[in-house]
């Protein structure tokens, strides 16, 4: 058995991301790239080594070889440990049968024996759906402090938007009151972020318990927390005070990635007290030659821009060729824009070719009807040829011939 | 494949007097170059690329920059149980001191080069910034049978006290090994790399240690007849530092594309330490012309002919030009620099003027607040 660690974290990173369309088709949410050099998971995975939680068992199920291959021995974030460190999760044939995780609570329960490995007194619970800098050594501390079962984090959102969300009452002494599952008229605007703190051994009992009733569909939301309230365990809210977005839809991943050039955003990533950590690219610094125009964007290593780049984030090896045009756009890692073309309110997937000339979305204040309008997006490996026109809110993710 | 018997030595103090102002407080291998690397990254990566699976690094003085860069060799793969990595600190077997020349710098770590087992050892120094590709020098160097094999290259002789010319046959044997101190046109230049087979550097260097030997080249001279060496001309790009005026020249060859390209091929990444800083800023009214720039870099003013390093500030109305600024140096707001190599952690304050000449670039310091 190895050492005891007092808290291990579990992330659920099994998650398709559906709503993320063409982005998730060969790769899971967690994988989706974000701010430049990062991709989603790098949050939790560093906010987990900065919170001093070194073991992390991290849940895979749909599309997960980019996942693991990125995650790899968990070395960019110092995960490489022989004393607990990072171990990729997935679903595995046992005696009784091989059974896909069936939802957030049973992926955690078909690994109890890999959290019991290090007889922990708490789990921490993350998902790979957030843009968040957080101690979890802090929600620890409050959750000892008021002796809890469970402490779930919680941030207050803006009242109009509270019932997309699952929202808690609290009571003055931190406790939880009531849950609400995305009501129509909220109660509340306290929001669960889906980050939870559990005593183990409680958990345990509950996990069991979830399993064995027929009934329940086995996520934690839905049911164990309820189960847990409902028994009358020890639950508490611990409050966030920070920048935190899910960024499950094109539209919040696109808003996400530009709030990164919004000086009034908190949300410093060059914090050298809480950096994040990815996995690097080994590119050279980006080459800007004397015909290119930036502004209010973030590049990054291995880029060649050479044309016009306006409140857009281009990741890794990205070129932009003389007289294109980029703006308010999110292009990922070795996508091509060439010589004129224009790619503006989009999101460009990895590895595509906009070809000479060809025209990719376009800005609210064109559209006759804003109804219409939305990000364009163009998947993976994608040749959008030249002259083509992309419409906004279109998600291209096959070949677009043009003039040969 | 015969990468895998090969062990690489690198010299990182090699030439240190050259850029006196980089080398106070480093090595010449840790010289930082190219907007996010130090000098040796690209020895290192090269023999990586090649397949070379051990490497010992000679240290001589101010070696904790260095050390603190290559760590355990992980950015390079070179973290392993077998082969891999090795810092060499001096060591002298046969007076005090740091040693005088390349031949006792090696016999000190002879242990080390004998344990190795493998059958050549490959020697680089790190002030030559070029494009060589080592597989096909070593291939040459076993085509040839050869005992030694040195790279050159035709065209200028740099200013550095052992810089040599190579005299070679119709077969490309050196039959003559000479000091160049007029710096002429048009030689056949050692670009002190060389390939030797184990057994005989073993040889030499018990041989060199007895009669006080320090430097290769006079005992090359002495052995030509005797000793099969050979030449392999490397034709690609070759920049050699000699000075802080080829220093600045060499990163600014950076700004040519197809310098970029000789030195960052595609498939054979340069390998650095990780700093995980955040991509480079670019606020309202930044105006970035032909310049490299690395991450973590903050630009609100005008840029233009620059290298930038890592987390470079240049603040708002700020103009820096034709200048190599490094690491965490900040320029104040409206703040004019020009011909300037500027060293980490520098701050030029607001509204200073700083400006030195096209063959004469002004170093500031590290740590400098002006």
């Amino acid at each position: 058995m190895a050492r005891k660690h007092e808290c291990v974290a579990m992330l659920l990173a099994g998650g398709q991301g559906s709503r993320l369309g063409i982005l998730t088709k060969n790769i899971a949410k967690p994988a989706v790239p974000y701010g430049g050099k990062y991709r989603i998971i790098d949050f939790p995975l560093s906010n987990c080594v900065n919170s001093g939680i070194y073991t992390v068992g991290v849940l895979t199920q749909y599309q997960p070889l980019v996942l693991n291959d990125y995650i790899g021995n968990g070395q960019p974030w110092d995960l490489d440990r022989f004393d607990g460190g990072v171990h990729i999760l997935s679903p595995y044939q046992q005696i009784k049968g091989t059974e896909w995780y069936k939802g957030t609570a049973n992926a955690i329960y078909q690994n109890i024996n890999f959290i019991e490995r290090y007889d922990p007194e708490y789990v921490l619970i993350l998902s790979g759906d957030h843009i968040y800098k957080m101690d979890y050594s802090d929600m620890l501390d409050f959750h000892k402090a008021n002796n809890a079962d469970c402490t779930i984090a919680m941030i207050e959102v803006p009242w109009e938007e509270a019932s997309r969300f699952g929202l808690m009452l609290v009571n003055d002494d931190g406790s939880i009151a009531e849950f609400e599952e995305k009501p129509k008229n909220p109660r509340s605007n306290k929001a669960s972020m889906g980050i939870y703190i559990f005593n183990w051994k409680k958990l345990r009992k509950y996990l069991i318990d979830d399993e064995a009733n027929e009934a329940s569909g086995n996520d934690f939301g839905h049911d164990v927390i309820p189960a847990m309230h409902g028994a009358g365990e020890r639950m508490f809210a611990y409050q966030f005070d920070g920048y935190w977005k899910d960024v499950g839809t094109i539209d919040s991943l696109w808003d996400s990635n530009l709030d990164l050039l919004n000086p009034k955003v908190d949300l410093d990533l060059d914090d050298d007290s809480w950096k994040i950590y990815s996995r690097s690219p080994a590119a050279p610094p980006h080459y800007v030659s004397a015909s290119a125009k930036i502004e209010n964007s973030m590049i990054t290593e291995g880029c060649e821009i050479s044309g016009d780049v306006d409140f857009s984030v281009l990741f890794a090896n990205v070129r932009v060729e003389e007289g294109a045009d980029v703006k308010y756009s999110i292009v990922m890692p070795g996508t091509v824009i060439k010589k004129g073309a224009t790619v503006q309110y989009s999101i460009v997937a990895e590895n595509s070719v906009i070809e000479e000339g060809a025209t990719v979305g376009r800005s609210p204040e064109e559209m006759s009807n804003i109804e219409d309008w939305g990000v364009t997006v163009i998947g993976n490996g994608v040749t959008i040829g030249k002259g083509v026109s992309v419409e906004p809110k279109a998600m291209i993710d096959t070949d677009m011939g043009g003039e040969k | 494949m015969a990468s895998k018997d090969v062990l690489g030595i690198i010299f990182s103090n090699a030439n240190d007097e050259v850029v006196p102002e980089l080398t106070a407080l480093r090595t010449m291998g840790s010289v930082p170059f190219a907007g996010r690397y130090r000098l040796i990254d690209f020895e290192l990566s090269g023999m990586v690329n090649a397949g070379i699976p051990q490497v010992g690094i000679l240290t001589n003085s101010n070696y904790r920059s260095l050390m603190d860069h290559l760590g355990n060799g992980k950015p390079w793969d070179l973290a392993r149980k077998r082969d891999g990595l090795t810092i060499l600190p001096p060591f002298n077997l046969s007076d005090s001191g740091v040693f005088k020349g390349r031949m006792d710098a090696l016999y000190g770590s002879i242990g080390y080069i004998s344990d190795s087992g493998k059958d050549y050892v490959l020697i680089t120094d790190c002030n030559v910034i070029t494009d060589i590709d080592y597989e096909a020098f070593i291939d040459y160097h076993i085509e040839k049978k050869a005992e030694i094999t040195i790279a050159y290259a035709n065209g200028f002789s740099p200013k550095i006290k052992d810089a040599t010319e190579l005299v070679l046959d119709g077969d490309g044997r050196v039959i003559d090994d000479r000091l160049n101190d007029n710096y002429l046109n048009s030689v056949n230049c050692s670009l002190k790399m060389m390939v030797i087979n184990r057994n005989l550097l073993e040889r030499i260097l018990h041989e060199a240690n007895a009669k006080r030997i320090t430097g290769f080249e006079e005992f090359f001279a002495r052995n030509t007849g005797n000793i099969r060496i050979y030449g392999y001309e490397h034709k690609g790009y070759v920049r050699i530092i000699d000075g802080i005026k080829s220093y600045y020249e060499a990163n600014l060859d950076l700004l040519n594309p197809d310098v970029r390209r000789a030195l960052f091929p595609a498939g054979k990444p340069v390998y650095t330490k990780i700093s995980d800083r955040v991509p480079a800023k670019y606020g309202i009214n930044s105006s970035v012309k032909n310049s490299l720039i690395a991450d973590g870099c903050k630009i609100d003013g005008e840029v233009e002919n620059c290298i930038l390093f890592r987390g470079v500030t240049v603040s708002k109305g700020a103009k820096v030009r034709n200048s190599i600024i490094m690491q965490n140096t900040v320029i104040g707001e409206n703040a004019d620099v020009e011909f300037v190599i500027a060293d980490k952690d520098v701050q030029v304050g607001v509204r200073k003027k700083l400006c030195g000449a096209e063959n004469y670039p002004v170093y500031i310091g590290k740590g400098i607040i002006i």
